[in-house]
């Protein structure tokens, strides 16, 4: 079947939008300020502006086309991925975020150096960068996929062009552009597939009896309606292979192992804050996902039960959201989608290659420079490894455009990468005796095991649950079980025959020190106690200190005493903390709804002339 | 449609998933990462039960209303 490649207004649509990302993105430059801002935005933003923004960075370019792939085939056990996360979410919210957030860790592969060896650390670099260089590489290769058959420029020179534009604003903003683009992103990207499935709907209820979402229910078959796939059978999509590899294994790799998601969360205000986010994106925000990346699929496929001859008999699966797009939406419209896919794709890219960037400045340049940098040669430094990294994986879209399918190349690079790291961090969090030689044998062994495994399906066998054995394909999503097992099976036995590290050693890197950590962040005894905000206007004070000033009045509004920690923000909400700053509370003095501040705070918090601040201790 | 088609993907996601679950509940609270004496961290107890509950009955509830529409 011929896909539709749109008409003019579709082409100046998808333009416009891209100059708008830009534009947007380019505009927050100037709150990078160092590279605690370029990489984790300065520990300043609301709740709501994470979630939304991680919306953005969970739905790849890949989301849409792949899952409006399986939902054409399979139904709504097409969402089974995105509504099976909350098992790991107690051990995320309480174990892993307090021990990124307040140790201060700037990337995951520090954390390997802190709770294990040096060792440890430069093995998991490798892994972590290996596999987020290559997922930018895939990013763009879907999308250029796309979007050199609308503008009809080959495929490499769209790599590229796609490649700069995402440049153009992150190679001045960081982690503070990342998070307003993506969060401009995930309304487009929310919006467009909500947009879709409503004319989807619509077009049903005109070619069908029925109406509303009653005409898409019922052209749905009884197995289509399912929410989950049949337990071991077929073998490319069953449930309990899809569990482990996606349910446990990417679970535990998306919440403990993604730099990107986690430096989304170290741009939060607050642990608190982080949690807010992470189950308001769990339970409200993955199940709207799942819909917007999948409906295209469903309701092609009710098209397809409904309208006889819309939709031909030999049509390809990976080119139903195409279709379905067209056959729905009107010019412009079309667009409009193609946009949000661009949309998807310039979001996830953009927080992998900040995160990529993070790792090669905190766990390769820094580590080993001979001499301290200063702070605007490493962020520069950062700047260019972005620009580095966008090389590299360019070069490498050739390697991955020779795979079969996208989804064969995205399959394995999960597989490949991501066990031997989140039994690693998994264990090194909740098991103490877990030992930097048991984490090594986890990489090194745990590979080596995974490698054999992939030539010797039999060795799988006994986890395979009853899924076929495909002759020349072997097991595809249940050998996430194998390589899980093995990692661990290396890593548990080195562990209990090697000496544990000692206790003082492991202080605040694993769960069971969490309880300490807000004393060990703030460097003396933790104020609990409940207080209230107060709206306060600022005055510069000529001091160095990093310290602001308040009122006794206000000081014991909020409970707070000198030494305590504050955050101040612009007292306008919809900003999300956009323009804050965290401090230390001061002597106080006698004016009450003043606060004084220095120039550091001012240049940091970009607070405008006039306007009232937001105070609040934070512990 | 049979048991391993309807049901089964159900217990296991529930069962298994479940037991991780209560794993990582019962070490939050015994390391005390989780206080319950902490009125901030009760609301996250509730919380978290709750968004294992709300996953549980979307996927039984649409398992029924797929049985239902044979």
């Amino acid at each position: 079947m011929d896909i539709a490649v749109g008409t003019s207004l579709d082409r100046v649509v998808i333009l416009a939008y891209f100059a708008l990302v830009m534009g947007f993105g380019a505009y927050f430059g100037k709150y990078s300020k160092n590279t605690t801002d370029y990489f984790f935005g300065g520990r300043r933003f609301a709740w709501w502006l994470i979630t939304i923004s991680i919306v953005a960075t969970g739905v790849g370019s890949h989301s849409f086309v792949k899952y409006s792939t399986k939902a054409y085939q399979y139904g709504l056990s097409s969402t089974m991925t995105y509504m099976n996360d909350w098992f790991f979410m107690p051990l995320f919210m309480f174990g892993w975020l307090p021990i990124i957030y307040y140790t201060k860790v700037k990337s995951i592969p520090e954390y390997f150096e802190r709770r294990f060896n040096r060792t440890a650390r430069y093995l998991a670099t490798m892994m972590t960068l290996l596999y987020m260089i290559g997922y930018i590489a895939i990013q763009f290769l879907t999308l250029a996929t796309a979007l050199y058959r609308i503008y009809g420029i080959p495929l490499m020179l769209t790599v590229v062009l796609i490649a700069i534009a995402t440049t153009i604003y992150m190679h001045f903003g960081g982690q503070t552009s990342v998070i307003f683009t993506d969060l401009l992103q995930g309304f487009i990207l929310i919006f467009a597939g909500m947009l879709l499935f409503f004319l989807g709907i619509q077009y049903l209820g005109d070619h069908t009896a029925f109406s509303g979402l009653k005409a898409f229910w019922m052209n749905l078959s009884p197995e289509q309606k399912l929410p989950l796939a049949h337990f071991n059978d077929p073998p490319d999509f069953n449930f309990v292979g899809i569990f482990w590899q996606d349910g446990i294994a990417g679970s535990i790799g998306f919440l403990f192992l993604n730099q990107g998601l986690i430096m989304r969360f170290m741009a939060a205000k607050s642990v608190n804050e982080g949690r807010k986010a992470a189950a308001f994106n769990t339970l409200l925000i993955l199940p709207i996902s799942a819909i917007v990346v999948s409906n295209a699929g469903w309701i092609g496929r009710a098209i397809f039960n409904a309208v006889p001859g819309v939709l031909p008999d030999g049509l390809a699966a990976n080119d139903v959201f195409v279709a379905v797009t067209n056959i729905v939406s009107s010019p412009g419209v079309f667009g409009f989608i193609i946009a949000a896919l661009c949309a998807a794709l310039m979001s996830t890219a953009d927080t992998l290659v900040n995160a990529s960037s993070a790792i090669i400045v905190n766990d390769i340049y820094r580590p080993m420079s001979k001499k301290e940098k200063t702070e605007k040669q490493q962020l520069d430094f950062a700047r260019w490894t972005s620009v580095g990294v966008k090389v590299i994986a360019v070069i490498l879209v050739p390697f991955f455009n020779s795979f079969d399918s996208i989804y064969e190349a995205h399959g394995w690079f999960h597989s490949t990468f991501t066990p031997p790291l989140v039994v690693g961090v998994f264990l090194g969090i909740f098991w103490k005796r877990f030992t930097s030689q048991a984490v090594i044998a986890t990489f090194i062994g745990g590979a080596f095991l995974m490698i054999l495994g992939q030539f010797n399906p039999e060795l799988i066998s006994p986890f395979s649950h009853g899924i076929e054995l495909r002759p020349d394909r072997g097991y595809s999503y249940i050998g996430a079980l194998y390589n899980i097992v093995v990692c661990a099976g290396v890593g548990v036995i080195v562990a209990l025959f090697t000496k544990p590290n000692s206790e003082k050693n492991l202080e605040g890197l694993t769960v069971f020190d969490v309880h300490k950590l807000k004393a060990i962040f703030k460097g003396s005894a933790v104020n609990e106690e409940k207080g209230e905000d107060v709206i306060v206007n600022w005055v510069m004070d000529n001091t160095d200190e990093n310290v602001m000033r308040f009122s006794t009045s206000d000081m014991n509004r909020m409970k707070a005493n000198p030494g305590d920690l504050v955050y101040i923000q612009d007292g306008r909400w919809w900003l999300g903390g956009l323009k804050s700053a965290h401090s230390v509370y001061g002597a106080p003095h006698d004016e009450d709804g003043v606060v004084y501040i220095n120039s550091t705070h001012l240049d940091h918090g970009q607070f405008v002339d006039g306007l009232e601040l937001k105070a609040e201790k934070e512990m | 449609m049979d048991f391993a088609r309807t049901w089964l993907p159900f217990l296991y996601l529930y069962g298994v998933g479940g037991i991780a679950f209560i794993l990582g509940m019962i070490l939050i609270l015994k390391s005390k990462a989780l206080r319950t004496t902490y009125d901030r961290h009760k609301k996250w107890v509730f919380v978290l039960l709750y968004g294992f509950l709300f996953y549980a009955g979307i996927h039984a509830l649409f398992i029924y209303l797929a049985i239902g529409s044979q």
